[in-house]
């Protein structure tokens, strides 16, 4: 954890700092569907299961919730 | 459930087996209810490749398969409420690997469950969201059953836009009461009944760079505490209590030429069992005109072996464990996604392979023998009622 913090602080403060204001009727494109976060519920819930299955992480993208018996 | 109980002692568990239950429909920036209804099915087929003979007892095995089905409602149910509900039913049967032992060679090789494992969950997620002038609020709760292992979730998230709009705040709080009641049969299980609670936070902010570009980071902390072993491996004995740390960041950038955005997410984690991981997920979003949309994804995933790892578990040690996913390993999985849409109708279909192996990790440490590929395909179709 101690290496990738600082690398992550930097990333973040770098990006905040190169910002150029974006008017509200300028956001059109950020509001297109592959602009988001989550382009397909279905499809991002049923790949975090698998791989939180397969695989000794998960999370990250928000708070845990429920586990399964999913082997 | 329909199986012979001793065939079924993978068909649960795992302390990794955590569905990330987000509020369904958490958008970037959704400062708006939908103004339509959506509707939406999926239906995904998941094939694990055949064990390796040269790393199996008892030559080839076939190992999982499952198919799902999946629902998915959103509806806007007044001014500044929406509601969306999502169902997933899962079939899965196959073998997993039961435990590890030592060869003649003095090499380690799986033993798979053998017989045919055969299960079912059905999980089904409520969510209500509310909309606020500058960002909205959700409620969410998650009931997954299946006939030994039962997990009841709730979890409340929150997002608020700066004044300028420029960015956007969020946080999230779950908690999840779960328990395990393993089907007993002639394979002696690590509990008869137990449970185990997941508490976690998430913290995250998102912010405009540009007319075309969008970046966020979040950090996450969950706490499992309870029964953390899988109950059907023979050689399995976790610690009670799990602390997890997530770190994540994600970039959008759109090219007007050629129409196409760039999607990149990387997350680091880390917990108290020695677990480290590394994983970048890089996505192309292409549309075709306006009706088809092609995206090509690739991820790459290495993780560091927990601290009570072994391929030939010591059972003199406090806790051990010989379960693949809990060693060192990489993985690499390149798919496709492709989506048309015709007037209020959507096909998705989409086709996935996932790879492991030992040398692409970061990480040092054992190679474990029951490492996993897979198939992984979906198709689905949407309706939106405009």
């Amino acid at each position: 954890m101690s290496t990738v913090k600082p690398l992550t602080y930097l990333i973040v403060m770098l990006c905040l700092c190169a910002c150029e204001t974006v008017q509200p009727w300028e956001r059109g494109t950020l509001a297109k569907p592959e602009m988001q976060w989550q382009t397909d519920p279905m499809e991002i819930s049923l790949q975090a299961q698998i791989n939180a299955s397969k695989e000794a992480s998960s999370g990250g993208m928000g708070a845990a919730g429920g586990g399964c018996g999913c082997n | 459930m329909a199986i012979r109980p001793a065939e079924k002692h993978s068909a649960l568990l795992a302390l990794t087996s955590s569905a990330l239950l987000l509020p369904a429909y958490q958008a970037a920036r959704a400062d708006a209810p939908p103004e339509f209804v959506e509707l939406g099915v999926r239906y995904s087929k998941y094939e694990e490749d055949n064990t390796q003979g040269s790393k199996t007892f008892g030559g080839s095995s076939q190992r999982y398969e499952v198919d799902a089905a999946q629902f998915h409602l959103l509806a806007p149910v007044a001014d500044n409420w929406a509601v969306a509900v999502d169902v997933q039913w899962e079939d899965m049967s196959g073998a997993s690997p039961w435990f590890v032992g030592e060869s003649l060679d003095g090499g380690p090789k799986v033993i798979m469950s053998g017989a045919s494992i055969e299960d079912t969950r059905t999980e089904v997620s409520v969510t209500t969201r509310y909309y606020y002038e500058r960002g909205n609020a959700g409620l969410n709760y998650v009931r997954s059953d299946e006939d030994d292992y039962d997990s009841n979730a709730v979890a409340v998230d929150g997002s608020f836009n700066s004044a300028d709009g420029m960015t956007t705040y969020s946080a999230a709080i779950s908690y999840s009461d779960d328990n395990i009641e393993p089907t007993q049969g002639s394979v002696p299980t690590n509990t008869l009944k137990a449970d185990k609670d997941i508490s976690s936070v998430f913290l995250g902010v998102s912010r405009i760079v540009s007319k075309n570009a969008i970046v966020r980071f979040g950090l996450s902390y969950t706490y499992r505490d309870g029964f953390l072993t899988d109950p059907y491996k023979f050689h399995d004995k976790r610690p009670g209590e799990r602390n997890e740390w997530a770190v994540n960041t994600g970039y959008r950038q759109y090219f007007p030429w050629p129409n196409g955005a760039l999607q990149a997410d990387y997350r680091y984690f880390d917990d108290d069992w020695g677990v480290a991981s590394h994983t970048l997920n890089l996505a192309w979003h292409q549309n075709l005109g306006h009706s088809t949309q092609v995206i090509p994804f690739l991820r790459y995933y290495s993780q560091g072996e927990a601290d009570f790892f072994a391929n030939i578990a010591d059972l003199d040690q406090r806790y051990f464990a010989d379960d693949y996913r809990l060693s060192s390993f990489g993985a690499v999985s390149a798919g496709l996604r492709v989506r048309y849409e015709m007037g209020n109708w959507a096909i998705t279909a989409v086709g996935e392979r996932y790879e492991t192996d030992k040398s692409w990790g970061v990480y040092s440490g054992e190679e474990s023998p029951a490492l996993v590929d897979y198939w992984r395909y979906s198709f689905g179709l949407d309706y939106i009622f405009k």
